[in-house]
């Protein structure tokens, strides 16, 4: 337990700190990735002033230190594209993300192993090398362009659902009327998340439940005559659900990936759409914080994933008690 | 089946290999040349119209299959590369080293991939070069942890063993047998790699963070968006085609990595 806590301690500081050289690392001058573009068109003077305002002119050390300051005090500074507080912007993007990515992972791990066990199951079937080549081609969508053919198709053509944006911006709802709204506008980005990423869980969940069945184990189950159905809830589906669970895991960060195109596409206003904006405009202390804080969301999910993988699986919870 | 699988991803593999390589001679138009009216429809002329600034999308679509493919096999060169050797290195050695790798491992496994991979396409000039060295710097990480795996477990095998207690250096070792061992899963993780690669390389572009003097699937996307081709219906010709060329593409890499695993592992045919 205090392992894995330092585990993801150690990953959590080593982000910062990388996040902190990448703009002094990297070509170019880092007054003009701290500052802004525009500081090519200034004299000396303000050029000093700026180094001083940024504290540029101070040694390696202290400015990481000050970084490090800012980092904790929640004062990150202003976008200069922006306008505003980078940590009040991404404060105010965040919770769309999550509820898109969050979503899609329920969705997209339910359906994708449900499907996959069903797949295992019919193996012997002509469906079985189907399924394979049908995962291949799902696999391989990408997923900005998934999103464009929806939104033409349902969105443009069609006018089901809403072009742009998470809810109405002058349509002035509340109470239910703007919750459903909101799922309006939801519907097209999960959906794209959900076609681009379900197959994931299903290939993992058809392997799992295929290795799953040819145990021993349930082979003498079938010989005790254990019901069919019972076998498939209680031997098939939990022992198929760990690896499943454990990629769920590894890829949180993965899935956290693909809403940023996703979010572009449609305007969603997430840390995706956020984050497009940022390079846009070249806005790099934007970017960077985009970046920052969707490594930190990915870190949060494994942690939770580990700790609620003892209570999924309890083999896992007796290897780390005898560690 | 795994095997006609394989076959029909090599076919189309090979035969976008070949547009690739011939795609001066194939293209009718110089796709970097304006040759005809701005955001004309499809016709004799124009297979598949022009784009917002009169170039011939069909010559585009053509010369698009050399980005892909470029940036695919290369940041998959680099990435399963540095896989191997901080794999092998980590597994063989073992203690201070494998901690100290399987750290960096687990470093950038954690980052998210296309956030990463934006932020450093953002802070450098995208092109080819440039591109496949941040792909292949940022997907090494689950090659070199299977790399590891399986290379404590060709340190065990009897016949290392007896190499070494004849006096073989790791060297010798890592490069004449280690190597030859880990190969087939390395084919099979490169496949994978240049698959990614393809899509990573398209999201880039139409992020607009592509190489600005190369002809790319994801740039052709990108610009039909900021040109609005979604709301007319210029998308049948100039969005529906460079998307079905990406994942084209890419299925048949998935095609080929699919019948290399089932050689691997007979992912078909589990017993029961």
């Amino acid at each position: 337990m205090k392992q894995k806590l330092t585990h993801y301690l150690i990953l959590l500081a080593m982000v910062i700190v990388v996040n902190f050289f990448l703009p002094r690392w990297m070509p170019g001058s880092p007054v003009r990735t701290i500052a802004g573009e525009d500081v090519g068109s200034l004299t000396a003077e303000e050029r000093m002033g700026i180094l001083e305002a940024y504290d540029l002119d101070k040694p390696l050390y202290q400015q990481f230190l000050l970084y490090l300051r800012d980092l904790f005090t929640l004062n990150w500074g202003n976008s200069y594209s922006k306008r505003q507080p980078i940590f009040s912007l991404i404060g105010s993007r965040i919770g769309w993300t999550v509820l898109l990515a969050g979503g899609n992972l329920l969705i997209s791990s339910v359906v994708g192993s449900l499907l996959g066990v069903y797949a295992a199951f019919r193996r012997r079937s002509k469906g079985g090398a189907a399924a394979l080549v049908a995962s291949a081609a799902v696999t391989s969508l990408p997923p900005f362009w998934v999103a464009m053919i929806l939104l033409s198709v349902f969105g443009v053509r069609l006018g089901w659902f809403p072009l742009y944006g998470a809810y109405s911006m002058w349509g002035g709802y509340t109470g239910l009327a703007a919750v459903l709204d909101v799922l309006r506008h939801l519907v097209l980005p999960l959906a794209t998340m959900v076609l681009t990423s379900f197959m994931m869980f299903f290939t993992t969940a058809r392997y799992g439940a295929l290795q799953v069945l040819g145990e021993d184990y349930i082979r003498m189950a079938r010989m005790r005559g254990i019901p069919e159905k019972r076998i498939t809830r209680s031997y098939v589906l939990r022992n198929t659900f760990i690896p499943v669970f454990t990629m769920v895991m590894m890829d949180a960060g993965y899935l956290l990936s693909g809403s940023v195109l996703i979010e572009t596409v449609f305007s969603y206003p997430g840390l995706g759409t956020l984050m497009q904006e940022a390079v846009e405009a070249r806005d790099y202390p934007l970017i960077q914080y985009t970046f920052l804080v969707s490594s930190v969301l990915t870190i949060a999910a494994l942690l939770a994933a580990d700790l609620l993988h003892g209570r999924v699986d309890p083999r896992m919870k007796e290897v780390a008690e005898l560690e | 089946m795994s095997r006609r699988i394989g076959q029909v991803g090599w076919a189309i593999l090979i035969i976008m290999a070949a547009v690739a390589l011939l795609a001066p001679v194939l293209a009718p138009y110089d796709p970097y040349a304006t040759v005809g009216e701005p955001y004309l429809a499809p016709s004799g002329a124009h297979l598949l119209g022009t784009n917002d600034i009169g170039q011939d999308i069909f010559s585009e679509l053509l010369y698009g299959t050399r980005t892909s493919l470029a940036v695919g096999f290369l940041s998959a060169a680099i990435s399963i590369v540095l896989g191997a050797v901080i794999g092998m290195a980590a597994g063989w050695f073992g203690g201070f080293i494998d901690r100290v790798l399987m750290k960096l491992t687990a470093f950038f496994m954690t980052i998210p991939f296309l956030p990463a991979v934006i932020i450093l396409s953002a802070f450098t000039r995208p092109g080819i070069w440039t591109t496949s060295w941040i792909l292949g710097l940022t997907s090494w990480s689950a090659t070199a942890r299977i790399v590891r795996s399986e290379t404590m477990a060709v340190k065990n095998k009897d016949y290392v063993l007896t190499i070494r207690a004849m006096g073989a250096g790791s060297g010798y070792l890592l490069a004449r047998h280690v190597v030859k061992e880990i190969l087939p899963l390395l084919l099979y993780r490169a496949a994978a790699r240049v698959k990614s690669g393809i899509l990573a390389e398209s999201s880039l572009s139409f992020l607009g963070l592509g190489s600005a003097v190369q002809k790319s699937w994801g740039a052709m996307i990108y610009y039909a968006q900021a040109k609005n081709a979604l709301l007319t219906d210029a998308w049948l010709w100039w969005i529906l085609p460079p998307g079905l060329c990406i994942a084209l593409l890419s299925c048949a890499l998935v095609m080929i990595s699919y019948s290399a695993e089932g050689k691997l592992d007979r992912r078909l045919e589990v017993r029961t």
